[in-house]
């Protein structure tokens, strides 16, 4: 008996789907559609790629249909005269379609998802605690700096923090909070909340965001969005550190929003006794898909249309986003810094320090499984920004 | 309760009932009342057949110890790949899902990080496209002849 055998003819079709399936890596699947035109055309034929997409992101079950954009940026005409059916063709871009889209999902670079904040479920002394502080660069630390929800006499009253994403189409793979310390008051009391869950989704209408209002009291946010993802419960420490959330597995955001939900009021104030949360920083990490891919026409159900960009270099050895993705990081850092700049001229007594090795610092959690509690911290310090200034650079000098 | 197995070599296995509805298919058999007689299964050969059963019976005895289990399947897999074949459809046949997957996940690790002229010597496949739509192909999904 021959030592090696060819499983096409071996095992029946559905054996081979079933076989196929178990290739977990894009570029393996790639590789095994270049083998031959039989194992090519199984592939297309049974929409492997999608499959494997769908696996990875069911976020895709929404996908109405794909469409390519040639090198001039417009969809490909149908070959007239084609031999192949219609059929074949759409399942052929299919194909191409869906094994570009796992390739970059796994590959693009990881970085700072977030374009701006929308909304805050409610806002203590706006402008000055509001929800833009958050997204100050987490390096400079003020002691001034963070969002305050409004009191509530009810622990159990939550808060929500909505922001839109660098761009419609991202997977997100985790998002850093850290709650705020107010040093200013007696006992330096940490407004942090019990648990957090993150949301993913879109506008209900594209003319929703227009104009980003960032007002004491809004529309509930619920009116504005429809959300496609629910994240599950993290606990959140009670710290003042920065604290990592890892989504279980990467999710794709198809909308471009995202919602911070904050569970469970921990401290009170002094002054008034009512519980507050308020957050210093956050930020949100992941792959930005475009340009490369772009969706379209997000419908309340959810469906969309996502286009593959075929200008876009997808060969290049560098997997980064392209010039006009980092464009929009630079001009959102400038923005705010400019913030920044503009608000400590209105504020006289703040101290600023520079904090290097953040991820040493960072405390990751895990979700919450089945009532249990626990989380790991990634260091055993506990960090407190202020006393890092102090000691650090004594020692230095 | 003990069972009675005809391969397709006409060999007689005893089993019990216990190890043998690991199979769905026979486990229908079973509840459907057809199990009193000897049960043929002409699609599996006594060789086939034996590795099959020791698969079972491990199932069974291992049930509670995951790593025991674990051990056992790493080295139980490790075999031919003619002799995988005929576990992969053996398994497909009498349905036993654990044991497909292992041996899906098997074969797939046999093609895992292969090029495609490497995959056609494991799997005995033909090169049958022209070198100009080898290279087209080849085009279309750079990234993965990068790595």
């Amino acid at each position: 008996m021959e030592a090696c055998m060819d499983f096409m003819n071996w095992l029946d079709l559905d054996m081979s789907e079933k076989l196929l399936m178990h290739l977990k890596d894009p570029s393996d699947l790639a590789r095994v559609s270049s083998v031959s035109r039989s194992l090519r055309d199984f592939v297309i034929a049974n929409g492997l790629f999608k499959q494997l997409c769908l696996r990875m992101f069911p976020q895709l079950s929404k996908v109405a249909h794909v469409m390519e954009l040639n090198n001039c940026g417009v969809k490909e005409p149908v070959e007239v005269g084609s031999s192949h059916s219609m059929e074949w063709e759409s399942l052929a871009r299919d194909h191409r379609v869906y094994a570009t889209l796992a390739r970059v999902c796994t590959s693009f670079s990881l970085r700072d998802c977030i374009s701006e904040a929308i909304s805050a479920s409610s806002t203590d002394n706006y402008p000055a605690e509001t929800i833009d502080n958050t997204l100050l660069p987490a390096g400079i630390v003020s002691r001034r700096a963070y969002w305050s929800s409004k009191g509530q006499s009810n622990p159990a009253v939550p808060e929500t923090l909505t922001y839109k994403l660098v761009s419609e189409f991202c997977v997100i793979t985790e998002i850093y909070i850290r709650p705020f310390k107010a040093y200013f008051q007696r006992g330096s009391p940490i407004y942090s909340a019990k648990s957090v869950r993150f949301r993913m989704g879109h506008p209900k209408s594209p003319n929703d965001l227009g104009s980003h209002l960032l007002c004491d009291s809004l529309p509930s946010a619920d009116d504005t969005f429809i959300w496609t993802y629910t994240s599950p419960e993290f606990p959140m420490a009670q710290e003042s550190c920065l604290q990592k959330f890892r989504l279980p597995e990467p999710v794709l955001c198809i909308g471009g929003i995202l919602q911070i939900e904050l569970l469970g009021r921990v401290q009170t104030q002094e002054m008034d006794g009512l519980f507050y949360i308020c957050i210093s920083h956050v930020h949100v990490v992941g792959r930005c898909l475009s340009p490369a891919f772009v969706v379209e026409n997000i419908q309340p159900s959810g469906t969309f249309v996502l286009k593959k960009d075929m200008r876009y270099k997808f060969h290049t050895q560098q997997s980064s986003p392209d010039n006009e993705a980092q464009e929009i990081s630079d001009d959102q850092l400038q923005r705010r810094f400019r913030y920044l700049r503009n608000y400590l001229r209105n504020l006289n007594v703040i101290e600023i320090e520079e904090y290097e090795g953040e991820e040493e610092d960072v405390v990751e959690i895990e979700e919450y499984e089945s009532g249990e509690e626990e989380y790991e911290s990634g260091e055993e310090e506990d960090v407190e920004i202020e006393e890092y200034e102090s000691g650090e650079e004594e020692d230095e000098a | 309760m003990a069972l009675e197995l005809k391969s397709s070599d006409n060999k007689i296995f005893e089993v019990e009932e216990l190890v043998a509805v690991q199979s769905e298919t026979i486990k229908s058999l079973v509840e459907d009342g057809c199990a009193d007689n000897v049960i043929p299964l002409p699609n599996v050969d006594s060789k086939t057949l034996e590795l099959v059963l020791d698969w079972c019976k491990n199932h069974v005895d291992m049930k509670l110890d995951e790593e025991k289990l674990k051990e056992y399947e790493d080295k139980f897999i490790e075999v031919d790949q003619a002799v995988l074949y005929d576990l992969l459809l053996a398994a497909n046949y009498l349905n036993i899902k654990d044991l497909l997957n292992r041996a899906c996940q098997k074969v797939a690790d046999m093609l895992k990080g292969k090029t495609p002229e490497q995959i056609r010597e494991t799997l005995n496949i033909v090169n049958d496209f022209s070198p100009e739509e080898e290279e087209e192909i080849r085009k279309e999904n750079l990234w993965a002849f990068e790595e």
